[in-house]
């Protein structure tokens, strides 16, 4: 809509058409004025040839408004000696020709220029209109996504609760397996406020990486363990290459990139599916793998997979970690990239550099 | 209300293993779709005396899933909704929905909700083709065009008793202010015709014990409830 409000023509008609237009309506002028006989004045004359020139600088613009004119004066110039009495002299025939030639151009080209500012102006004002009803649009999809987002474990949190209070009849084993399920939603929904302030550090510009030597392995071995009751319905498969160097990072910028990365294959991934996550030395540096036997990327986001909100879905999240993965990532030099193996699923993929 | 089938289509697992924990230690059967294609061919497989839909879907709006299962079947369909919006929810009950909770919700809101819809789809597969309607302490003479209230007559202007009878062959299930207009008036009418004739049905079916209660849906629409039928 942008684009398309932008490329739209800064005059009314084609330049081409008012060009024809305005020469057309220059020989009709001054075939009703040889009708009309040496009668009519020369001011009527003038007057008359005029008003081609500023309707085709109205429509068609400067260049056209110049070329009628040219076309007018010539007109003009043929015409006054046919209607011209006697008495004037050849000399005021000249002078008047030139005045006329003078007015018409005048005329014309600023006639088109007020058509062609008050255009611009137009064009401006739809810019900014359209601009500001995308911000609305993008507003209303973001509050809509992260309501859904906020109000999905909390669901299941008040569920529990007013279940629980309303005296059911559950022994000690269910009572206990509906607590661990309100503790992992209050996780979930931290973990997704975790995210969201993110996003608001990354818009604001204030996501500065506090880059320190990092164990990998450590960090690995830290986030499966705080994340083990959301990969528990999947077969986490972890492969960190011995022996890598320390790498300087951000620990809970990185902690949060690598949680993003296997909740996001987890809830994409059947059952009982693997999920692997791999660490090892790279050209560039280090790089993190993590792959899932999942259904891969939905085609109508493929190519907007990084961006917020581009992946959100109806029942999942809404698809702001892998942007704030790929904001954390190249704020640290590196670079994420998403593909489908061919066997199925979806791999992505993140390098950073050793020494930051 | 034991031994009642319900479909539950949600793909949020840990909402599923709750009310699933929830229903059936209370006696209901459920069965758990994920996807909307797999409630919608599960209740192709065997009907269900509730289902329970959750708008927000991976695979297909949640709205197009209702239409789709009111194409199949007349059992009544609750719909959860995380986004709050009304519109979504009138959509949905006009595309077939019966009920709507919002997220997050409580489960004895729930169960309450659940029970009102089996205990309607029941008391309306037993009035089929009866011309005296029952709720509560109401009774509509179908044939004769007279309402009563504990056996007595109550005075109703032709669209005040068409406006009734639709509510109560409905009962338990929220009617859209769009749906009750266009079916007891016809097109283009606006809001407040409904609303005034609402306030003058209430007056006359009064909040004695046994009468039913006219319960707005706040921005959607109105349901008619049999005495004891909390739902909030």
């Amino acid at each position: 809509m942008i684009r398309a409000v932008a490329s739209e023509r800064s005059t009314i008609l084609r330049p081409s058409r008012a060009l024809l237009g305005g020469i057309a309506a220059v020989v009709l002028v001054e075939a009703g004025l040889l009708v009309a006989g040496p009668g009519v004045s020369r001011a009527v004359v003038a007057l008359l040839l005029l008003v081609p020139v500023a309707v085709a600088g109205l429509l068609g613009g400067r260049l056209v408004a110049l070329a009628v004119s040219l076309v007018a004066a010539i007109g003009f110039a043929v015409l006054l000696p046919a209607i011209g009495s006697p008495a004037v002299k050849a000399g005021d025939n000249l002078a008047a020709i030139a005045l006329f030639v003078l007015v018409a151009i005048v005329a014309g080209v600023l006639l088109s220029s007020v058509v062609l500012s008050d255009r611009r102006r137009m064009t401006a004002e739809l810019l900014t209109l359209e601009t500001l009803r995308q911000v609305d649009r993008d507003r209303a999809a973001l509050l809509r996504s992260v309501s859904h987002d906020l109000r999905t474990p909390l669901a299941t949190i008040r569920a529990v609760a007013t279940d629980l209070r309303s005296d059911p009849p559950y022994d000690l084993s269910t009572r206990e397996e509906l607590l661990d399920l309100v503790i992992d939603e209050s996780e979930r929904l931290d973990r997704i406020v975790g995210n969201l302030l993110s996003l608001s550090r990354i818009e604001a510009g204030a996501l500065l990486p506090d880059r320190q030597p990092v164990d990998l392995a450590e960090l690995v071995e830290s986030c499966v363990g705080r994340l083990r009751r959301v990969t528990d319905r999947v077969v986490l498969e972890q492969r960190v290459e011995p022996g890598l160097p320390l790498v300087k990072l951000d620990y809970s910028q990185f902690d949060q990139v690598l949680g993003n990365l296997l909740e996001n294959a987890v809830r994409h991934s059947p059952p009982g599916s693997t999920v692997t996550l791999r660490v090892r030395r790279s050209v560039v540096g280090v790089s993190l793998e993590v792959t899932d036997q999942g259904p891969g990327f939905d085609p109508t986001v493929r190519a907007r997979l990084f961006e917020p909100f581009a992946s959100a879905t109806g029942s999942g999240s809404s698809g702001i970690g892998l942007a704030i993965c790929k904001a954390i990532v190249e704020a640290h030099g590196g670079t994420i990239t998403a593909s489908e193996p061919g066997w199925g699923g979806a791999k992505i993929v993140v390098e950073v550099p050793i020494d930051g | 209300m034991a031994d009642a089938g319900v479909l539950l289509i949600d793909d949020d697992e840990a909402l599923a293993r709750v009310i699933g924990v929830g229903f059936e230690s209370r006696g209901y059967e459920l069965r758990v779709a994920t996807t909307g294609a797999a409630g919608i061919e599960s209740i192709e497989e065997r009907d269900a005396d509730v289902i329970i839909l959750d708008l927000g879907l991976p695979d297909l709006d949640g709205i197009e899933v209702c239409r789709h299962l009111r194409q199949r079947t007349r059992s009544p369909i609750i719909v959860l909704s995380a986004d709050g919006a009304e519109e979504r929810k009138v959509r949905a009950l006009d595309e077939g929905a019966d009920d709507y909770l919002t997220k997050p919700f409580s489960m004895p809101e729930l169960l309450a909700r659940v029970r009102v819809a089996v205990r309607h789809r029941r008391a309306l597969a037993a009035l089929v083709d009866d011309e005296v309607l029952t709720v509560g302490s109401l009774m509509l003479d179908a044939a004769a065009h007279e309402a009563f209230v504990g056996g007595q007559p109550v005075e109703l202007t032709p669209k005040e008793y068409a406006l009734l009878l639709l509510l109560v062959r409905n009962v338990g299930k929220v009617l859209t202010h769009r749906a009750i207009l266009d079916q007891v008036w016809g097109p283009d009418q606006p809001l407040d015709t409904l609303r005034t004739h609402v306030s003058h049905l209430r007056r006359k079916l009064g909040d004695g014990e046994g009468a039913p209660m006219l319960v707005t849906a706040p921005g959607v629409g109105y349901r008619l409830l049999a005495p004891g039928d909390s739902v909030t």
